[in-house]
């Protein structure tokens, strides 16, 4: 698997696309769809190649300042991780 | 009642291979019986408000009909994820282009082995070659679209194994990775229409098996991130049945090339079912009210051992197709399920015909060789007129 870094720019892998609707959105590849909600959705919309890893950690960390040190990256790293071995998101 | 999640066209049954593996219906849909490129649209939009996410254009060979660039189109107007199962014979590179153009999400080319020879002897033609220089063709656009930042058409590669390529899997899954597919899928044949007919020819012994398993999760480990590796196993040798379309009625619907919609691909073959045409019905009359997806869904029509099994959610008591072709009975448990009465068929015809069956083809044969020494060896699908 490809590493992921602060620098890598997560995105949609190819024939994966947001589909449903605005109040219940999906992410849609070829064999299915995912509902994504809270967090996971959040995430996600933050993939659209305009941002890296370590911005989209930054924006989630002043969104949720709450959450302890690290937690929020390492979430992110391993969402992002299972979704990138499904072949949904590439970095 | 859930709504549908996927929509199965098949627009047409004409096909220029023969597949012995083929699972079309052995009364395959003649030319003048085909909708018209307006009832297919109407369709996709009526499936689209009913809550379908996924579009499957198949057949037959779905590139058969001319105006199969403005359906794409049409598809992605209706919001409709699309995806192309086609075998590539007719597909040319302007073509390819017209259907990237017209918003394709995801085409899945079909390989029948990991050479010319043997691959074209299961296809029943001369298709191999212009597979390989098809996939060339759609990587063009995939590094195109890389480097423009666009959205990108997802390409599949699908691989159905059986007895007599089953050995090559490792040579299959070198040759298809060189074509820089995003994703593969290992099918094993499905036992029904044509496939059925040439069972004893293409049903894997337990040991080749075995090995396919151990194949494949060495290449799934190996291309973690970079091909997604879908194995759909062999009921046959599986304990329990697949869950077949995710349950009778409940996720899936097809429309076969005249109209008729069916809960599943095989389920023409169910005697005294009657299939409601979408050209005298709107979509959702029929997946709520047709006899035909009422039959078996919800749990009513169960015997035992599926009523009171904890896994009847799961599996839904398998395949109703399967039940019958196998038994006669079209609620009987799934012979696949080790717990149904009748399960002593499946492991009969595992006995009979994947222990001593005809020995696998060699991967350098050529074409014409083995059809020589193989005539009658089995059956190839034929075209419909
Ligand atoms: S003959 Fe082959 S390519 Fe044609 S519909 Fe059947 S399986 Fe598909
Ligand atoms: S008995 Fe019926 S419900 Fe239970 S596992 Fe077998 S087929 Fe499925």
């Amino acid at each position: 698997m490809a590493d992921l870094t602060d620098a890598s720019i997560p995105k949609f892998a190819a024939g994966c696309r947001w589909g449903g609707t605005t109040e219940a959105p999906v992410v849609l590849f070829p064999e299915g769809a995912i509902r994504v909600e809270g967090t996971g959705r959040i995430i996600l919309e933050l993939c659209d190649g305009h941002f890296s890893l370590a911005e989209i950690v930054q924006k989630l960390e002043a969104q949720f300042m709450l959450a302890p040190k690290g937690k929020i990256r390492a979430d992110v790293e391993t969402f992002l991780q299972q979704l990138h071995a499904k072949r949904i998101v590439d970095y | 009642m859930p709504n549908p999640l996927a929509l199965i066209a098949e627009i047409t049954h004409r096909c220029p291979l023969h597949c012995v593996y083929c699972s079309n219906p052995l009364e395959l849909t003649s030319r003048n019986e085909e909708l018209a490129t307006a009832d297919w649209l109407r369709i996709f939009a009526e499936a689209a408000a009913l809550g379908v996410l996924h579009l499957h254009l198949t057949g037959g060979e779905p590139l058969a009909r001319p105006d199969l660039a403005e359906m794409i189109e049409g598809a992605r107007q209706s919001r409709l994820y699309t995806n192309l199962i086609t075998s590539g014979v007719g597909l040319s590179r302007e073509r390819l282009a017209q259907f990237v153009e017209a918003g394709l999400d995801h085409i899945q080319l079909s390989f029948q082995d990991s050479s010319g020879g043997p691959a074209n002897w299961i296809a029943g033609a001369r298709a191999h070659a212009h597979k390989l220089e098809l996939a060339a063709w759609i990587r063009e656009h995939q590094i195109r679209e890389q480097q423009t930042g666009e959205r990108r058409i997802a390409f599949t590669v699908n691989l159905v194994v059986h007895r007599q390529n089953i050995d090559h899997l490792e040579e299959m899954i070198a040759a298809l990775e060189a074509l820089h597919p995003d994703r593969m899928e290992i099918a094993h044949a499905q036992y029904y229409g044509w496939a059925l007919q040439n069972r004893s020819a293409l049903l894997p012994t337990r040991a080749q098996l075995d090995r396919a398993v151990a194949v494949v999760a060495a290449a799934e480990e190996r291309l973690r991130g970079k091909v997604r590796i879908d194995m759909v196993v062999p009921d046959y040798h599986a304990r329990f049945p697949k869950a077949c379309m995710g349950g009778w009625g409940r996720q899936l619907l097809l429309i076969d090339p005249a109209g008729r919609a069916l809960p599943c691909h095989a389920a023409g073959v169910i005697p005294g079912m009657f299939f409601d045409n979408v050209r005298d019905h709107p979509l959702a009359w029929i997946w709520q009210n047709s006899a035909a997806f009422q039959k078996f869904r919800g749990e009513a029509w169960m015997p035992e051992p599926c009523r009171s099994c904890e896994r009847r959610q799961e599996d839904f008591g398998g395949c109703r197709c399967q039940a019958f072709l196998l038994t006669g009975d079209a609620s009987a448990t799934d012979p696949v399920c080790e717990l149904a009465p009748l399960h002593h068929l499946i492991e009969d015809a595992v006995r009979e015909h994947a222990t001593a069956g005809p020995v696998p083809a060699a991967r350098e044969a050529s074409f014409h060789a083995l059809q020589e020494n193989t005539a009658g060896f089995w059956s190839y699908r034929t075209d419909p007129k």
